[in-house]
This record gives structure tokens, sequence and C-alpha cells, in this order.
């Protein structure tokens, strides 16, 4: 048994109320990723699913409060790290893709400057060198013309041209050992989903980059990825093998999704 | 009960006159049918004009051509009085829920706006039918005094199908109902509005990205390609046999939530193209792996595939007429569930 890149053990919270009190929306979550695979973490809205991420790279809302666990990575408590040690591992070590790459981008810099300020942030050295390691990226990522693409600004990217920036960004320019996608083809059409994700299991098999993949959409999983963790109500229901998990449900809840994203009959 | 189509759309376009002289085919001469009692889905990506077919057939927008029947009656000629009668018989459900409820408006004023002004009902008798009504989409009375932000999700759709539903129209246009909705409650929301259409008779034009809800839903599918639709016929055909590349593509990007499906690999090159003047060609040109230098000449028209079923594709229908097993043939992943 190999040692998980990332585990996330026990971590409870909640979100601070007006009245003092906190809401708990975590339940002991614990789940592991191992290295080199792509792990889907699904559940509907208010699962906890987005939230466990964020806490991984220290970015939830700030009204949320922890009130147990730890998310240990390379053996690190990433939860007792001061902000200083916290910034040299978001970004190099664990990197994140955004739903929406458009919002997630900044509207008044070009596409190829953002992603050359962000290799000269992680790995220095001249503007040129990092403006053709954004153009080169951008290629990797199959974007068309891409001396010339990383000259135009964000809003006149497509959205699924964004997303594969964002990718190239998050996977090529940090080079991390974690990527994190939180509904990385949410909002896309299906044809454009359909290549992103081929794009994004590339790009994981060629860096043996680990992936977590949050989403709500099973179909996706089912093609994709080597583990799958089940989470409802700020709680992890189930994990297994995809297709432990696809052929063998042992839980009702796991069932009940399923079934939903299938539309067959109401359990 | 009349024999007229609940709903003719008889070369329908609508062109955006841009900057500079150049115009945007949003739809360009459509033809559509829809009966009573049945849905027929309007499926394609985004830019393909499927949401500017919805807006021209409720005359939220003119159309620039053609003509759009609904129950007999043409609605181009007319005037704002007579489209207030027209919306008695032809509703809409709106995607975003949270859009599309005003909010400052408690259900109870949302439901009873309707039932004033088309049906001209006394208020105890709209109090009466408001009850019903959300008892109707599974909603409880005490829903009544609730304000959208007070609702989730599911229960502001469910709030917009009893609106759409309150004055009793024949035809309720569906756009995208369930985009914004879980899995679980998506699956609520489309057993709801089948149950409605059987027990009120309604006729659904569903329009859909959403390959699985639409193959789940729909009687019939059209799909659309940049203003015109590329393939139409019965749903069971349209998903077995797609005829079109177009359809072929989007059947096999559609995510399947089973394990080890494999599914047909035909793939589109690049992203839709643009609306704005097309040439006389093919709208697929440029991305479609089995295209021919006659694709290039001459938009192709829609031709029969079977009975009912019509594909604008020469290139593969020739193919299928001549080469017997040819890649139409080739096995679709099954998406019903085990």
């Amino acid at each position: 048994m190999t040692a998980a890149l990332l585990s996330i053990d026990r971590l409870s919270g909640g979100f601070l109320g007006a009245d003092g009190g906190i809401a708990p929306v975590l339940d002991a979550v614990s789940y592991d990723l191992m290295p080199g695979q792509l792990t889907a973490v699904v559940g509907e809205t208010g699962s906890g699913k987005s939230l466990t991420a964020l806490s991984v790279l220290g970015i939830q809302p700030p009204a949320f409060r922890r009130t147990g666990g730890r998310i240990l990575f390379g053996g690190r408590d990433l939860l007792s790290l001061d902000a200083a040690a916290m910034r040299t591992i978001r970004g190099a070590r664990i990197s994140i893709v955004f739903q929406d790459a458009r919002a997630a981008m900044n509207p008044v810099f070009t596409v190829g400057r953002q992603m050359a300020d962000v290799f000269r942030l992680h790995h220095g050295g001249s503007a040129r060198h990092a403006m053709d390691r954004a153009i080169e990226a951008l290629g990797r990522v199959r974007i068309p013309e891409p001396e010339r693409r990383a000259r135009q600004y964000p809003h006149e990217f497509s959205g699924g041209m964004a997303q594969r920036a964002m990718i190239a960004l998050a996977a090529l320019i940090c080079q991390p050992s974690l990527l994190i996608l939180d509904e990385p083809t949410t909002g896309l059409d299906v044809t454009i989903q359909a290549d992103i994700m081929t794009l994004i299991v590339e790009l994981c098999r060629d860096q043996g980059l680990t992936a977590c993949l949050i989403t709500h959409d099973l179909g996706v999983v089912a093609e994709t990825c080597d583990a799958v963790v089940v989470m409802h109500a700020g709680r992890v229901v189930e994990t297994g093998s995809t297709e432990q998990i696809f052929t063998a449900p042992a839980e009702p809840y796991t069932r009940r999704l399923l079934a939903a994203s299938q539309l067959g009959e109401p359990v | 009960m009349s024999d007229y189509a609940v709903l003719q759309v008889d070369k329908l376009r609508k062109i955006f006159p841009l900057a500079g002289g150049r115009r945007l085919h949003a739809v360009d001469g459509i033809d559509l049918t829809l009966h009573a009692g049945e849905t027929l889905a309007l499926v394609g990506e985004s830019g393909s004009g499927k949401s500017t077919v919805a807006r021209c057939v409720t005359r939220l927008i003119e159309p620039t051509a053609g003509d759009v029947r609904i129950n007999g009656r043409s609605i181009r000629p007319l005037d704002s009085v007579a489209l207030a009668s027209l919306y008695r018989e032809v509703q809409m459900v709106f995607q975003d829920p949270n859009a599309s409820l005003n909010p400052r408006l408690s259900v109870r004023q949302v439901l009873h706006e309707p039932l004033r002004l088309h049906l001209a009902m006394p208020r105890d008798k709209r109090e009466a039918r408001a009850r019903a009504l959300v008892e109707l989409v599974g909603l409880a009375p005490a829903h009544l005094d609730r304000y959208p932000h007070e609702l989730s999700g599911g229960q502001r759709q469910r709030v917009g199908i009893a609106r759409a539903i309150a004055a009793e129209p024949n035809l309720v246009i569906l756009d995208e109902p369930t985009a914004s909705l879980d899995v679980s409650v998506r699956g609520q929301v489309l057993a709801l509005l089948r149950r409605l259409q059987r027990e009120l008779k309604l006729a659904y034009f569903f329009i859909s990205h959403d390959l699985p809800v639409v193959r789940h839903m729909a009687d019939r599918v059209a799909v659309m390609y940049l203003g015109r639709i590329v393939e139409i016929g019965p749903t069971a055909e349209i998903f077995e046999r797609p005829a079109h590349p177009y359809t072929r593509a989007l059947i096999a990007a559609a995510p399947i939530a089973q394990w080890g499906v494999k599914r047909d690999r035909l793939r589109l090159a690049g992203e839709i193209g643009s609306p704005v003047d097309p040439p006389d060609a093919c709208r697929l040109v440029g991305r479609c792996p089995l295209e021919q230098p006659s694709c290039r000449t001459a938009e192709p028209a829609l031709l029969t595939v079977a009975n009912g079923h019509q594909a604008a594709c020469p290139i593969t229908l020739g193919q299928s007429a001549t080469l017997g097993q040819s890649a139409l043939d080739r096995p679709m992943p099954s998406q019903t569930a085990a």
C-alpha cells in the first residue's frame, strides 16, 4: 500500500452565524488522494465537496470555522502552516482550476501575461522566457495559434478555450504535484466538455499528476476517474474504485444518486 | 379539440443586423410541427439558435420571416391585446427560476396574477385555484406565503411550473427547465412534468442541451446547428440510428453515468462556427470528419432517412444507401438504466 499524497483526516467545521454559534457543514470528512490517480469527489449542492477542497488550499470562505481534523500533504498538516508557508504550497505544489475560467482570470491583463507572471513567480527567469513558456503551454492544451491567443484578453476567449488556458496555467505553468479541478466542465457544451476531460486525463498521465475532480456529474466520472468519493450533507458516504462505485455501490445514497444520474425510476 | 397542430413553425427566420451591413442568421429557415399532448425536443449547443426559436414562438422577439401558428392561428399579425390572449394558450418555463420569479412577490401573488389576467377569476376562486396548483406541483399550501428566496431551487422551479399551467395552456415551452438543478431534484421535476403532461394533456416544446434528459422526456427530437434543423425524428430513431454527423458527435460527447460504456468516437474539430453571413454550404464545413468537396457548394436539404426521420447530410445518407453496413449502423450506447 503506497502512502496517500493528500489525506483529509476527520475534517469538521461549520459557518459562524450572526449569533456566534457554528452551523455545522463538514462532519469528520476523511478521504485520501493516491499518487498518480484521478479521484472524483461527487455530491450535490451543499454536500461540502468544494468547501473541503478549498480548505486544502486555505481559501475557504472567511466565515468557515474548523472544529477538528487535519489535512496531511506529504506528511505535513496544512492546517498548521502559517500564511508564508502556505504560499510556498499554494500554486507551486497544489493548484486549482475553477468552474468559470473567464471569471477566474483577471480581465485587464492578456491571457499570456497572466500566465507569464505566474511562471516568473514560481520559477523566476526573464519575462521573455516566461512568455515563451506561456505560449508553449497554450499550444500543449491545443489552443490554435497560441502566439496570437496569448496576446488576447479573457473576454476574447470562448468558455472552452478559457478553460483550456486555465488548465494550462494550473497544470503546466505551476507544475504542481496535486491538481484540484472544481467543476471544470460545468456550463460548457457537451462536445467541449468531452474534449476538456480528455485533455485533463492526458495531462495527468503525461505529467504524472495526482488530481482531484470535484463534480456533481457522475457521467463525467465513469470514463475518466480511478477512484470516487461520494459526499452527502457534509459527510463522506462511500469511497471506492470507480468500477466498484458504479457496479456495486454499497450505500443507499450512492444508489439513489446513480439512479438519478441515469434517469432511472427513483429508488 | 381542433384539427390544427398545437404549434406549426413555417420557414422561420430571425436575422439580427450587425454593424457594417453584416447579418447574424440566428434562425435560418426552420420548419417544426408539434401535435397535441406531444413532447418535441429542440437540442443543440450554445449559439445554435434554440432559445431564439423559443422567443420567436412566443413573440418575445419579432421573427424576420416565416410564420408561427399556435392552435391554427398565426401569431405574426397579432397586436398586443390579441397577444395577451395568446398567452392563455402558450406558456413558458424558464431555465433559471431565480431570475424568472419576482423576488418581491409571494408565491400566492405569483399564482394569482395569471388567474386574474387570463381567466378573470374573482379573488375567492383564485385562492382555491392557487391552493390546488401548489398541491398539483408537489408543494404545500403553506408555501403560498413564501417568497422566492425562502424556497430551494427545486421548489422555485415548481412554482415556475405552477405559474405556467395556471391559465390552462395547451402548449408549454420548457427552456432548459432542469439545467440549474441537482440530479436528484432534476429527476423529481422531470417526473412532475411528465405527470402534468398526462393529466392536463399538455404539449411540450422542450429546449435542452442535455441529451439524457431529452431521451427520457421527448417523443420526437429536432437537432439544431447554427440556425438550421440538421436532423429530426422519433427519439428512439435519433438516439439509436443518428444519421447526421453533428447528431452523432453530440450523442458521442454526452457523458453516461455507467461503468464500461464504449461510445462512438466521432469527434468534430474546433468549436461552433459563426452565424454571421453564412456561406451557401453545409454549416458543419471545417468541423466534420466526413466532409466532401460537395459539402462546400450547396446547403444540404433535409432528406428522408426513414418514416418521420429526416437528416440534412447527403454524405452519410448516400453511404448508408450504397454501403449498407456503414458507420451509421454502428451500435450506439444504450442509456437506459439497468
